[in-house]
């Protein structure tokens, strides 16, 4: 545990300096300008409104870029090793191969809660804002922004292992974007929609106060056997391929 | 010029980058083959006076977004292959002019691309006739609808791939075009004259066509001459 924790600061450090901080608030925020200028049907009760801006919102966020975020960050944490060749390097410290893998992906999981959370409070105040009466419906926005974090979970494992595998920046993010961009018909399909695992950000995200329509507002359940289960294929995969990967 | 590119096209050899050449329209005939396998009845009664079209529409709106995504990882892939090998010093002390080494590394991600959008028309013209929509396929839409998005995305092309052989982190290109490419699904609501709009503009009807087309190869060409000018004369590490 002790030396997980200080491979998890040294992975830290290796980040502090670089930029690309600089993308996690886009999507959220990108998320918050949809929230303030998106119409909820006029009468409806407060909460349910809300909960339509909410899936706008989840539209924006969940079904593209924050699976390709997940990529890019999964890319981010690798990319220091693969260019200066520092593999070699760090696997000749005393330390063990899944404990890497175990740090490299807290990091990703860490930042990937960051941005949820970012989310949150961006959509929390787009309740404010935008004077929905009534109390703020703290069940809904955590069920969203949680749901969405667990249910990326499963890709950052898969894109871990990817960008373990290449050297290449793009090329692990080019798996990513193949398997990512069918989203923007699959989540329309009820039958296909709830086995898909990128397609799980999104259905989690989306409130499920609103309608029901394709594989959106499914119940919760439906959709933990998938999460669930692609996590622990591509967390397996992924770890036993790092275990028996040649440096 | 000419021997520079054929080099190029040695090196990518077993980079994948044909493969994804071929993953963009393969991945989009073959979604839109479940869409109207899964939903065949609804799809033909909804579309009865004009099957092709129904088709093309549905293929049409996928397009925009997978052209920009494609844009961007085959130019962060192309200027890769010199990072990973650290062999820009080496290349560039080839007795070739700079702007040849640039100019052939933006034609060869034209070349892929080109190759992608031919394969798109393709697929989707064989994908109609399998679902029986009959020979008489609209060829000239079918064409648009391919070619146009992707002439619309070249001041993309040239900015990112720009970047892309400066830059050594390639993170910012690769992030910046991904972001673009998932707005330009929404750019619907953007005023005609921003690029972002014009991939999705070239995709729809001919109102907005001529600009998105116009002004995306000329804004290329603008932004290709731009990075040739700074390529011949920064300096390289």
């Amino acid at each position: 545990m002790r030396s997980f924790l200080r491979l998890l600061s040294a992975e830290r450090l290796k980040l502090a300096k670089s930029r690309f901080r600089w993308l996690l608030p886009a999507s959220p925020l990108l998320a918050a300008v949809v929230g303030l200028l998106s119409n909820p049907p006029a009468g409806a009760p407060p909460r349910v409104e809300f909960a339509v801006v909410l899936s706008g919102m989840s539209f924006l966020h969940a079904m593209l870029l924050l699976p390709i975020l997940t990529g890019i960050l999964a890319s981010v944490v690798c990319r220091y090793e693969h260019a200066g060749g520092g593999w070699k390097l760090l696997l000749s410290m005393p330390v063990t191969r899944p404990q890497l893998y175990a740090a490299k992906y807290a990091l990703i999981a860490l930042h990937l809660a960051a941005v949820q959370a970012l989310f949150g409070a961006l959509a929390a105040a787009v309740f404010y804002v935008r004077g929905f009466e009534g109390p703020l419906p703290w069940d809904m926005l955590l069920q969203s922004a949680a749901g969405g974090w667990i249910a990326s979970l499963p890709l950052a494992a898969l894109q871990l292992g990817v960008s373990l595998a290449w050297s290449s920046f793009a090329a692990p993010l080019a798996v990513n974007v193949v398997f990512t961009l069918p989203n923007i018909l699959i989540v329309n399909s009820a039958d296909v929609g709830p086995y898909y695992p990128w397609a799980q950000p999104l259905l989690a995200m989306v409130p499920r106060d609103g309608e029901t329509f394709g594989a959106l507002g499914l119940p919760l359940e439906s959709l933990t056997v998938t999460v669930l289960g692609s996590f622990i294929v591509f967390l397996a995969g992924g770890l036993l391929y790092f275990q028996r990967k040649d440096i | 010029m000419g021997r520079v590119l054929s080099s190029d096209l040695l090196k990518i050899r077993r980079k994948g980058l044909w493969l994804l050449a071929v993953s963009g329209p393969f991945g989009i005939v073959a979604l839109q083959a479940l869409n109207f396998g899964i939903r065949y009845d609804y799809l033909t009664k909804k579309y009865a006076d004009d099957l092709w079209g129904g088709l093309i529409e549905n293929i049409a709106l996928l397009v925009p977004v997978t052209v920009l995504a494609g844009v961007t990882l085959i130019s962060s892939l192309i200027a890769n292959v010199e990072h990973q090998t650290n062999s820009w010093k080496q290349l560039l002390a080839l007795p070739v002019p700079r702007t040849a080494v640039f100019a052939a590394k933006f034609l060869l991600s034209v070349i892929l691309l080109g190759v992608s959008c031919a394969l798109l028309a393709w697929g989707t013209a064989a994908l109609g006739v399998a679902l029986g929509f009959g020979w008489d396929f609209p060829a000239v839409k079918i064409l648009k609808i391919s070619f146009l998005p992707f002439l619309a995305s070249l001041p993309f092309l040239a900015l990112l791939l720009w970047m892309s052989l400066t830059v050594r982190n390639q993170a910012a290109p690769v992030a910046i075009g991904l972001l673009a490419a998932v707005c330009s699904l929404f750019a619907g609501q953007l005023p005609e004259f921003v690029p972002l709009a014009w991939p999705l503009l070239a995709a729809g009807p001919p109102s907005g066509l001529r600009l998105a087309v116009g002004g995306g190869v000329l804004l290329g060409a603008l932004i290709l001459l731009v990075g040739a000018v700074h390529f011949e004369r920064r300096d390289v590490d």
